[in-house]
């Protein structure tokens, strides 16, 4: 059971809850998110508040949590995850958050929401894959998730579209980068962050992260995972309750 | 294209009995491999407590005709105890030992997954996607 639409660009798809009237709600409320954060929409809030013509107070209080969100973030991965005028990297995970606190507030405990590759779990365990860089029908690592979030970065999908603020330039030897935690934004945030800073970076600031496991794809066929990570591999019977 | 290969071969065989021959003494190459986990003891780090290793080897033992060959490659490390009971052995692991576990991808093939992760599905992409095949196989 599940329903699928495509929004802001990417299929989002609901699985586990048969309610349609609950499905309406969540879908309602991307909707919603899709109106006021749409860089491509001219009349969207976000778009009106970066052309000027409309003050950062008069702004709805959800796109100012965004923007301080992003802020907060861009000070916590050292400058590494910079949304600029741009929030949209933050925008899917933290609107996959609040559709999913839609859902926990109904009462459905078992559920997941699947936006363009990057999730969040309730229940289960549900049985994940991550994708295969190379090999479209296979996944590279397969995953026992229940009750967090999974954010992947990298330039398999949409092309080169992450580079190092530092630099301008598309960082060396990753593929990608998994984080899972408790939030899918900030794990997105994270992700993203990582992805930018290239291997050497990378591999150092997320063996240190507090909270959040996660997993990097080189280029040469490696995959580095942390060890909370690693336990989460299906098959090992070591899934969270 | 196989056939094509073979009946070139016996073409090129019926013509030259010396090639003919080279071709039915040639060895039957037989390929094995089995992967092992194995794990050091734990050892004691200083009296902060104890670390231990772990390996995942995987062995290919090659065999044509009567040589064998084998080779053994380590796939995966991984760090499965390490002193981390008091907020100073987490700090100095943090600082000293970048805990992240190396091993080689494979690519894995599962009917069994209901979720794909990645960044693999624009709106454009997703009808040739996994997610979209296990969702159309009512996995989820």
């Amino acid at each position: 059971m599940h329903r699928v639409e495509h929004l802001m660009g990417m299929p989002i798809i609901v699985a586990g809850c048969d309610d349609d009237r609950l499905l309406d709600r969540v879908f309602d409320w991307f909707h919603e998110v899709d109106e006021r954060f749409s860089t491509y929409k001219p009349d969207s809030e976000l778009n009106r508040l970066n052309r000027g013509e409309l003050a950062l107070s008069d702004t709805h209080p959800d796109l100012r949590h965004v923007l301080r969100r992003c802020e907060e973030l861009r000070g916590e991965t050292g400058g590494y995850f910079d949304a600029g005028e741009d929030p949209t990297g933050l925008v899917k995970g933290w609107s996959v958050d609040r559709a999913a606190a839609i859902l926990d507030d109904a009462g459905v405990s078992t559920f997941a929401i699947n936006a363009g590759g990057d999730m969040v779990v309730r229940g289960g365990p549900w049985r994940v894959g991550i994708q295969h860089p190379v090999v479209r029908d296979a996944v590279a690592k397969a995953l026992e998730l229940s009750d967090c979030a999974l954010a992947t970065s990298g330039e398999y999908a949409r092309g080169a579209h992450i580079v190092d603020p530092h630099t301008g330039l598309p960082p060396e030897g990753l593929l990608s980068v998994s984080v899972l935690g408790p939030d899918l934004g900030t794990a997105d945030a994270y992700a993203t962050a990582a992805f930018a800073m290239g291997v050497q970076r990378a591999h150092h600031w997320l063996a240190r992260l507090r909270g959040y496991e996660s997993l990097v794809i080189l280029g040469d066929g490696r995959l580095l995972s942390t060890p909370g990570f690693d336990a989460l591999e299906a098959g090992r019977g070591l899934v969270p309750a | 294209m196989k056939k094509a290969i073979t009946a070139l071969v016996g073409a090129v065989a019926a013509l030259n009995p010396v090639a003919a021959l080279a071709a039915s003494a040639t060895p039957k190459k037989h390929v094995t491999t089995t992967t092992k986990t194995v794990s050091g003891p734990q050892a004691q780090a200083s009296r902060w407590g104890y670390v231990q290793v772990t390996l995942v080897v995987k062995k290919t033992t090659t065999t044509i005709g009567t040589k064998k060959k084998v080779t053994r490659k380590i796939t995966k490390v991984s760090v499965p105890v390490y002193p981390n009971h008091t907020d100073r052995s987490v700090f100095i692991n943090q600082q000293a030992v970048p805990m992240l576990i190396q091993e080689e991808m494979t690519a894995q093939f599962s009917g069994n997954l209901q979720l794909i992760g990645g960044a693999t599905d624009t709106s454009y992409a997703f009808g040739n996607s996994l997610q979209a095949a296990l969702l159309q196989a009512k996995k989820v």
